[in-house]
């Protein structure tokens, strides 16, 4: 479903995500973990066609992110880590647009958009204008858009970073439940208490590369403890960090 | 312990020293931005830096310092002649009691115009306000009070520019020489407070009291006013157009002599050092009471603390009323893009105001205030009509066609989670900008119209080239405002960058000389130019749209039809200068015409093939390919040449066809070197511009005919007037086969056989 092929991207000299190959198969929670500034965001820019592979490629259902952007896009949905929203326009109407960009007809959109955000118990401020919102009433909305035309592949960069306990326990169950209903689901996260629950594998990114992949049992084998998914990650990025201390002196 | 710590409260020269650089810092900031940026800043999701616009922008300001300085003057001039008795002399020295009432008149417009200016130049429309942090810092409220004023007053590039060169101008006429400035500067300052001082109660009134939408909508109007008081202080200043506020200042009443304009005026103009002072004093005393009245009713205003007001706010509607007007626009078949558009656009005044009220206001008060006559001129003369009318457009064009994805903004990662490409939307946005901007120039073609002494031709072609341009510069706008924006930009002033908005200016002026050219022959070749012009920006934006976030990415090069207008622009200039060397003063023989064809073509070949394969270009034209098929190339060109060759005998039948052969350069005039340059030269470097990289460019975008018809167009107007049938339809022919063989062999036979065809015929007619 997912396929990253030596996926690879640099800014000048600075290489953010290194040689990247990763498969994720149909029906996955896929939690990509990693420390602030490990290309999380980058990766997941470059899936959706926003930052184009200085290297390699992404690819989703065969189809490249890059080059066939648009047809990806039938199948994906996408949250970014700080959804930003259009001036003067209600909740109701973003998600209506969004409908019919989806290629939905205008009465099937705005009923849809009615559904949805009755749905995530946005009702109350469907007449208010998006950018208004809070952090989490942002978050819902945009995971409203992002599951508005029911795609096969969900892509969350950071999906319940600054949400209150009750908003991000919301957003958790309604992930689940998207997985139960048998989307693949891609997220980066570093809220390791949420990968935990959520996430059928991880893989860990530190500075750019892919330090571990597995089932949270195959990580926790790794580093031959039977700890909590904290303790792995601390452990794997420290290692990285302390080899990499030890290459450059 | 340290005196600080006494009171507890930073002091207030300290605080105000810090916030005036800080404040300082700030526009040394905005004004240096994007020259320091680190290529490998990955935090920089913009665009590159804006370096090119800096010269201009330090050049700019003594510039505007020295006009304003001289509008002024004449102002002065113009109040002397209106309000001093006729015949009077002009008095250097001191003024009358009338002239001073003027001029503290003329102080108060400018004052009130720069007031406006500096709320409407965009801080209230920010959502953020300064205050709110300001007022956690460890300063009493009313130092911080007091520092704001002393900081505003002293940081206010537009009150300074209008009322500094204003007071100095004063100083000048009141017979000061070197010392002039410093009095000016001096002058200017109490009443640049006072202007401090009401921005200030405004700006804090105001966003305690509204919400963020409603200061949006708020600025707009002030700025919409502010630029007609603008237009109203630079008025008194212009000849002919001072009348209506000469009658006001006439008609302002005495006490302005005591307000701290007329204070200003009366100080500066006094003669005697000890009544100079007094009347400084009293000016000083004045202002000092207002703004300690003014800080007082601050203070008052933020007894409940520091808090905007509306937070949250919505114009709150019932379900049924947004049903309703989701409904009414149902008839209309508009895409999603382009209802929310009108949805913005109905909400939002600012963007309103910014794309179809501003341009309004700023070319009808060139036009009222402007020198040419075009006020008088227009609904006499159509061809004045219509460039008014498309000028109006295609600025109104530039605030909104322009800024199509400045206006997506933050929002723009939207446009990339829906399963179409960018480019729809834009072209959405093209067409919808398209028909509304459409609306101004038909108002005026309607009043055109009816005053008009004649509608005829004239004014129905004039009408039309401009309707039709409109269309074609929507698209055109939109496609430089992808290059010319920069979307996630925090900073209003640096959205847009002025380089290339002065190009899509200056492409707009180039079609006002299609509007105006007599020659409908001249007419159609400027409209195919900017046609072919916005087909190949739109084709080269379209190739930008997938790299739009990505800081340092750039597409592929790919040949496109830019570069074949380039090459055919290179093509004829290198031509020419080849000629002017070659030729000298001498005559034109064939020789030389052949050499300068051939060295400007052998030029442009080169150089495009060096810039390509230095660029590791994909789809450069080749002359040999897979499969040439060169008969194919024989056949057409035989074909378009029988068609050249009936019409050419045609003409020949109308006596028509000497006195066009002899209006033009025609190759039968070159003698025996006709033929190598019609055999040879000709097909080889014109099918690599035209077919190569014209039609093969456009090709990329279009379909086989749309890219066929349209090079052969431009290929057609490139040659002599009479041939531009003939040429057009070998055009077409050379386009089909050049699809057919993927290979430059074929198109150039067609083009020798055609010319060889048409050559012997123009012989045997002649």
């Amino acid at each position: 479903m997912i396929e990253f092929q030596q996926l690879t991207r640099t800014y000048g000299d600075f290489t953010a995500v290194h040689p990247l190959s990763l498969e994720i198969g149909n029906g996955e929670v896929f939690g990509f973990l990693g420390p602030n500034g490990a290309g999380k965001t980058t990766t997941i820019r470059m899936m959706m066609g926003i930052l184009v592979p200085s290297g390699g490629r992404a690819l989703i259902n065969g189809l490249d992110c890059h080059s066939e952007r648009a047809l990806v896009q039938r199948h994906v949905g996408y949250l970014p880590d700080n959804p930003i929203y259009y001036d003067f326009l209600r909740g109701r109407e973003i998600l209506q647009f969004v409908a019919e960009m989806h290629g939905m007809e205008r009465r099937e959109a705005a009923q849809q958009a009615r559904r949805m955000l009755t749905e995530f118990g946005l009702e109350e401020v469907v007449d208010e204008f998006a950018v208004n919102y809070s952090m989490g009433m942002k978050k819902k909305l945009g995971l409203a858009c992002a599951l508005i035309h029911d795609p096969a592949v969900l892509i969350l960069d950071e999906p319940i970073n600054g949400l209150d306990p009750r908003a991000a326990r919301e957003v958790q169950d309604r992930l689940r439940q998207a997985a139960a209903s048998g989307k693949t689901i891609f997220m980066s996260t570093h809220l390791l208490d949420m990968a935990e629950k959520v996430c059928t594998r991880v893989g860990i990114i530190h500075r750019g590369q892919l330090t571990a992949t597995g089932t949270l049992d195959e990580l926790r084998e790794r580093v031959n403890q039977n700890v909590s998914l904290e303790d792995v990650f601390l452990r794997l990025t420290e290692e990285r960090a302390a080899e990499e201390g030890a290459a450059s002196s | 312990m340290t005196a600080r710590s006494h009171t507890g409260a930073v002091p207030l020269w300290r605080s105000t020293s810090l916030l005036i650089r800080l404040r300082l810092r700030r526009l040394v900031n905005l004004f240096m931005a994007g020259s320091n940026k680190k290529s490998g800043d990955k935090k920089r999701t913009g665009n590159p830096g804006k370096r090119s616009s800096k010269v201009v922008l330090y050049l700019a300001w003594p510039l505007m310092l020295f006009s304003f300085g001289a509008i002024t003057a004449n102002s002065v001039m113009n109040l002397h002649a209106a309000l001093d008795p006729p015949g009077s002399f002009w008095v250097t020295v001191e003024f009358s009691t009338a002239l001073a009432i003027g001029i503290a008149f003329l102080l108060f417009v400018l004052w009130t115009a720069t007031l406006l200016l500096t709320i409407g130049s965009g801080e209230l429309a920010k959502s953020e306000w300064d205050l709110e942090w300001l007022v956690t810092l460890p300063v009493r409220s009313d130092t911080l009070l007091w520092a704001r004023l002393a900081e505003r007053s002293i940081v206010n590039p537009s009150g300074a520019l209008a009322l500094i060169p204003a007071c100095v101008a004063i100083a000048w006429f009141s017979g000061l020489r070197w010392s002039a400035p410093i009095i000016g500067v001096l002058a200017a300052w109490p009443l640049l407070l006072l202007a401090a001082l009401v921005r200030t109660l405004l700006d804090t009134g105001l966003r305690l009291r509204m919400s963020a939408a409603q200061l949006r909508n708020l600025h707009a109007i002030i700025s919409v006013l502010s630029i007609i008081t603008m237009y109203l202080a630079i008025s008194i200043g212009l000849k002919g157009k001072s009348e209506f506020m000469l009658g006001i200042a006439a008609s302002m009443p005495d006490w302005l002599l005591y307000t701290p304009m007329g204070l200003t005026v009366r100080a500066i103009n006094e003669r005697s050092f000890v009544d100079s002072l007094l009347l400084a004093m009293a000016l000083v005393a004045e202002v000092a009471v207002i703004l300690w009245v003014g800080v007082r009713v601050l203070r008052h205003q933020l007894r409940n603390g520091v808090v905007a007001g509306g937070a949250r706010d919505a114009e709150r509607k019932t379900a049924s009323n947004t049903e309703a007007e989701s409904a009414q626009t149902s008839w209309l078949a508009l895409s999603a893009v382009h209802r929310r558009e009108l949805a913005l656009l109905r909400r939002d005044r600012n963007f309103l105001v910014q794309s179809l009220v501003l341009p309004l206001l700023i070319v009808g008060g060139q036009i009222l205030l402007g020198t040419s006559g075009v006020a008088s001129n227009m609904w006499t003369n159509p061809n004045v009509l219509a460039s008014v009318a498309f000028g109006l457009a295609a600025y109104s064009l530039s605030m909104s066609a322009f800024q199509t994805l400045n206006s997506e903004g933050h929002a723009l990662w939207l446009l990339y989670t829906f399963p179409c490409s960018i480019e729809e939307v834009l072209k959405d946005k093209a067409k919808l900008w398209g028909v509304l901007t459409l609306f101004y120039p038909l108002v005026l073609f309607a009043i055109g119209a009816f005053v008009a002494p004649d509608v005829g031709w004239n004014f129905l072609g004039a009408m039309m080239t401009a309707l039709l341009g409109i269309p074609i510069y929507a698209f055109i706008a939109v496609a430089l405002g992808v290059f010319g924006s920069n979307p996630l930009e925090q900073q209003p002033n640096q959205k847009v960058k002025p380089a290339y908005v002065y190009l899509y200016m200056s492409l707009s002026a180039l079609y006002i000389y299609a509007i105006v050219t007599p020659q409908p022959v001249q007419r159609l070749i400027f409209m195919v130019l900017s046609m072919l012009l916005a087909a190949a920006l739109w084709q080269k934006a379209r190739d930008q749209l997938g790299y739009l976030l990505d800081p340092d990415a750039s597409p592929p090069p790919r040949v496109s039809t830019s570069d074949g207008l380039i090459a055919a622009m290179l093509f004829f200039v290198a031509q020419a200068v080849a000629a002017v060397v070659i030729i000298g003063r001498g005559r034109a023989t064939g020789a030389a015409v052949l050499f300068a064809f051939s060295i400007g073509g052998a030029v442009t070949y080169a150089l495009m093939r060096f810039v390509y394969a230095k660029a590791k270009t994909e789809g450069v034209p080749t002359i040999l390919g897979t499969d040439s098929q060169p008969l194919l190339g024989i056949v057409a060109g035989t074909l378009a040449g029988a068609l050249g060759a009936a019409y050419l005998y045609g003409l020949n039948a109308l006596d028509l066809l000497e006195s066009a052969t002899r209006a033009s350069n025609s190759y039968t005039s070159l003698g025996l070197w006709t033929l190598p340059l019609a055999l040879v030269a000709a097909p080889l470097f014109e099918e690599f511009i035209f077919r190569g990289l014209i039609f093969g460019g456009l090709r990329r975008s279009f379909g086989v005919w749309p890219a066929a018809l349209a090079s052969a167009a431009l290929f057609a107007i490139v040659h002599p007037a009479f041939s531009i049938i003939p040429v057009f339809i070998l055009g077409v022919c050379a386009a089909v086969v050049y699809e057919r063989s993927r290979s430059l062999l074929a198109p150039m036979l067609a083009h020798a056989t055609y010319n060889g065809i048409v050559i012997g015929a123009q012989t045997f007619l002649l």
